[in-house]
């Protein structure tokens, strides 16, 4: 039974990763939405770049880890678009929100 | 110390793009990011500067998710405010250090930084505070 169970041990962990990816996708999915729903409502500007950045980054960031699950065979690219997509989007809400500033006197 | 990083992320970047870690294929890579040009002037960063800076960082991810949930569970926004976050490393801060800080400010959904003031002494960082909010 064991023996059957180790043989079979490749095959539980595709499944798994398949499992794993597919709630990591639809965890993205889901902080797409709720991060850029505010983004419809009156709020400031700075309080929408805060829902932005969760729905951008975060969002993102969870469904390449989905991705990364399910093609391994593509790590070193997605692990590229992973780091750039994380520094990208941070940094990019920085300079929108550091621009929208009026230039204070030192 | 801020070279060596350049280099190594230019390194780290060609290895990922060609995915080939051959002897030919990483001395092309190595003799690329030496040959591109760098910086010509740089702050002086000490290596355990920039590993606590870069710990902070990453350390930053779990504590963004954690933050994300409570900011989409929680909707009753109280107020946003302004306030002035003092740099650990007063004056003339390396741009890794200042790089790695704004970050590590703006990747968390409460908080973003608005810009690097003072001469360099204080970040001003724009905090979404909330009614339920504990800390």
């Amino acid at each position: 039974m064991s023996g059957a169970l180790l043989a079979d041990a490749p095959g539980v962990l595709a499944a798994l990763a398949q499992g794993a990816s597919a709630v990591l996708l639809g965890l993205g999915l889901l902080f797409w939405f709720a991060g850029s729903w505010p983004l419809l409502g009156r709020a400031s500007y700075l309080t929408k770049l805060h829902y932005l950045g969760i729905s951008d980054t975060l969002g993102s960031a969870l469904m390449l880890l989905g991705l990364l699950l399910r093609f391994q065979r593509e790590w070193p690219l997605l692990v590229l678009a992973l780091l750039s997509l994380v520094v990208w989007n941070t940094i990019f809400g920085y300079v929108l929100a550091a621009c929208s500033q009026p230039r204070r006197r030192p | 110390m801020s070279r060596l990083i350049v280099i190594a992320l230019r390194m780290l970047i060609w290895l990922l793009l060609s995915a080939d870690p051959e002897l030919l294929n990483v001395a092309i890579g190595l003799a690329v990011s030496l040959a591109l040009p760098l910086p010509r002037r740089v702050r002086a960063l000490s290596p355990g500067q920039f590993w606590r800076a870069l710990g902070e960082s990453v350390t930053a991810l779990p504590q963004a998710y954690s933050q994300a949930a409570r900011l989409l569970l929680h909707r009753r926004l109280e107020e946003s405010v302004v306030h002035d976050e003092p740099a650990r490393v007063g004056g003339r801060a390396s741009s890794v250090l200042v790089f790695l800080d704004v970050f590590r400010i703006t990747l968390t959904p409460f908080t973003i930084a608005l810009g690097l003031e003072g001469g360099g002494r204080r970040y001003r960082v724009h905090e979404l505070v909330f009614e339920e909010k504990e800390r």
